[in-house]
């Protein structure tokens, strides 16, 4: 019963986007007192590992005003004013008090790529870098029992403390055996149910931890599912997309460590800072969209010309994400920049239902009647078909019934 | 011949022209919604800048278009329960008599006409719980639609307040759980369904025209000038 009430409440509580950006200053000035404080608690404390943040921006060519610059975007980023960018500054440069557990489950380990594209770092990835990783399953250089004892010392040490990075999805299927970790043979699922337990909250990044991704596609062999489908009762951050933007993960780790609250969330758990956006509405193909100038396959005038992708299947119109805005790789570019069509990588049934490069109504999908595939206008003519089929037969037969009953009356 | 048929009242004008503008809606609203579903044709590259506004002059009418719907479904709506001529919602209630007559039209077609044992004076039935379809058909293409259309309002603000992306997101959500938990779901429904709308236009047309021609009482003059011919012993019967 609670189950049912449960959902209907989801039903119709369905947030929108938005972020209230204006607040009123009490509350920022409450917010500003908090997050004051916090932090001088985190100075106080010992850091969790020996990097140095400043040193590390020096190593890497970046100035304080570069710095400066960033921490304001940071700033902006998190919907926070102005006057907390010192804060954020801070906040990052005690980065490496933040204790992050990182599981790798089944994936194919990008958004420990995309978390570690390391040539010309950005300040994103410097901050990255220095989070106090105190267990990560692809890039620690322990193994084995080694290993094992580390995650439950880091475990208990920062008890309650840590926040649970979750890259991968977790298959359900014969029992969870499709993936096992350690020498013990413990599933992906017991796994990710034993380190979540102490957990401050959950990061599940990337498609896969978020919505199932690609191991969830039809026909999903494994019963791949996301994190928040296996962990009930706990903070749950998601952070879709294929892979996850590096911008945004810091944008989480540094609110939390700011505030020590999780960002405010949309219906999918996904931070609103982030994915409060739509693609489509930040796409600079937009006015060729409305203009109904649309490139017609690869390499044509219209690729040329920096023409819409909508009917080379892009899935912007339908996917929120803030890529259109940070970019990727030191904001140089993003997908649609580099001429493709978005397909939808943060949204959930992402696979299946968005990537396959045409556009809605050409897209090959299983009929309501099941078995074969076929795009809904095959189905719906073929439907049409039957219609017009049925009222020939029956035209017919009623204009000869019609006829006969005439003969038969006509000596009336 | 004059006093054989008796004219009955079928449609008050307020309903004709519901009808029609429906009627008219519905051919604009396929046109466009195929065109932004997958532009079927192309701007003229040499077109004058303030003309190559395609995507967006379909996607306007289109929404026209679902603005006159959602009106006259309101109307509908109203016209179902309280309407002063004939009140629809009395013949899809399932008690014996409307079953019996819905049966009765079921078999008056699917026998040639041979059958006809109800009362064709008044609007049956069968006819009353097919029109209810549609506009359940109707009902969910709004809804579906309206979802779609709050994606495009993801800042939460509208010129006319933030109160209305508010209110579609209370009033649509519903409709992503229901197709399946994605957006997609919900725009690959809202193209099913058009292709069940189109269905249901190519049988009632055809099955109107059938009645005309085998009941030989004029129904397709309702839809026109409001009402129909029977024949007096018939009308009388019941
Ligand atoms: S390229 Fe994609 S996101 Fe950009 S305007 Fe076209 S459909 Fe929208
Ligand atoms: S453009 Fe679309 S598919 Fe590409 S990264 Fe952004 S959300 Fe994902």
């Amino acid at each position: 019963m609670s189950d049912k009430i449960e959902a209907v409440k989801k039903l119709f509580t369905s947030k929108s986007s938005r972020v209230e950006t204006n607040k009123g200053d009490t509350y920022y000035q409450d917010l500003f007192a908090k997050c004051e404080a916090r932090l001088n608690e985190m100075r106080a404390q010992t850091p969790a590992n020996r990097l140095d943040f400043s040193e590390l921006l020096e190593e890497n060519g970046i100035d304080r005003r570069e710095f400066m610059k960033w921490a304001s975007a940071t700033t902006a980023m998190l919907m926070l004013p102005p006057m907390f960018t010192p804060l954020v500054a801070d906040a990052a440069v005690m980065m490496n008090r933040a204790p992050v557990i990182w599981l790798e489950l089944q994936d194919c380990a990008g958004n420990s790529e995309a978390l570690l594209r390391a040539d010309g770092p950005k300040i994103d990835e410097i901050v990255l870098d220095i989070i106090s990783l105190e267990y990560h399953e692809t890039l620690q250089a322990a193994a084995g029992f080694q290993a094992e004892k580390q995650l439950d010392e880091a475990m208990e040490t920062f008890k309650g403390k840590y926040l649970l990075f979750v890259e991968g999805s977790i298959p359900m299927g014969m029992n969870g055996q499709y993936g096992t970790i350690g020498a013990a043979g413990e599933t992906f699922h017991d796994h990710l149910m034993r380190c979540s337990e102490n957990a401050a909250a959950i990061v599940a990044v990337g498609a896969c931890a978020t919505f199932g991704g690609i191991p969830a596609a039809s026909p999903n062999p494994t019963g791949a599912v996301g994190v928040m489908n296996v962990v009930k009762n706990k903070p749950i951050i998601n952070i879709p997309a294929c892979p996850a933007n590096p911008a945004n993960m810091v944008g989480v780790i540094l609110h939390y460590l700011l505030t020590g609250q999780i960002p405010e969330l949309d219906s999918l758990l996904r931070p609103k800072f982030a994915f409060g956006y739509r693609i489509h509405d930040n796409c600079e193909r937009r006015a060729h969209f409305d203009a109904g100038e649309y490139v017609e396959e690869w390499g044509d005038k219209g690729a040329q010309n920096n023409f819409c992708l909508y009917k080379m299947g892009c899935k912007g119109p339908m996917t929120f994400n803030n890529c259109s805005i940070v970019r990727y790789n030191e904001g140089i570019n993003w997908p649609i920049g580099v001429g493709r069509g978005c397909i939808g990588c943060s949204e959930p049934d992402f696979w299946d239902k968005y990537a396959y490069e045409r556009p809605m109504a050409d897209a090959k999908i299983k009929a309501p009647t099941g078995g074969v595939e076929k795009t809904v206008d095959e189905f719906g003519l073929g439907m049409l078909t039957a219609v017009g089929i049925g009222i020939g037969i029956h035209a017919a037969a009623s204009a000869v019934a019609g006829k006969r009953e005439k003969s038969g009356e006509s000596h009336e | 011949m004059n006093q054989e048929y008796k004219q009955v009242k079928r449609m008050t004008p307020a309903m004709r022209i519901i009808h029609w503008l429906n009627a008219f809606s519905m051919i604009g609203a396929i046109a466009t919604g195929l065109y932004i579903g997958h532009p079927y044709y192309q701007t003229f590259i040499a077109d004058g800048a303030v003309d190559k506004y395609v995507m967006a002059w379909n996607r306007y009418g289109h929404f026209i278009i679902a603005i006159i719907f959602d009106v006259t479904s309101v109307a509908i709506v109203y016209l179902y329960f309280f309407s002063r001529f004939e009140k629809p919602y009395k013949k899809v209630i399932p008690n014996a008599k409307n079953l019996i007559e819905f049966k009765d039209v079921v078999v008056n077609l699917l026998s040639l006409n041979r059958k006809n044992e109800f009362n064709s004076t008044h609007s049956d039935s069968f006819n009353t719980v097919y029109f209810t379809i549609f506009h359940l058909l109707l009902l969910w293409m709004l809804f579906t639609g309206l979802q779609m259309y709050v994606w495009g309002l993801g800042s939460g603000l509208s010129s006319i307040g933030s109160w209305w992306p508010w209110m579609l997101h209370v009033a649509t959500d519903w409709t992503l759980y229901v197709t399946g938990g994605s957006k997609m779901d919900v725009r690959l429904s809202h193209h099913y369904t058009m292709w069940f709308i189109i269905c249901w236009i190519v049988f009632h047309i055809y099955y109107q025209v059938w009645r005309t021609i085998f009941w030989k009482e004029a129904d397709i003059a309702i839809v026109i000038g409001g009402s129909k011919f029977v024949k007096q012993d018939k009308a009388n019967k019941k």
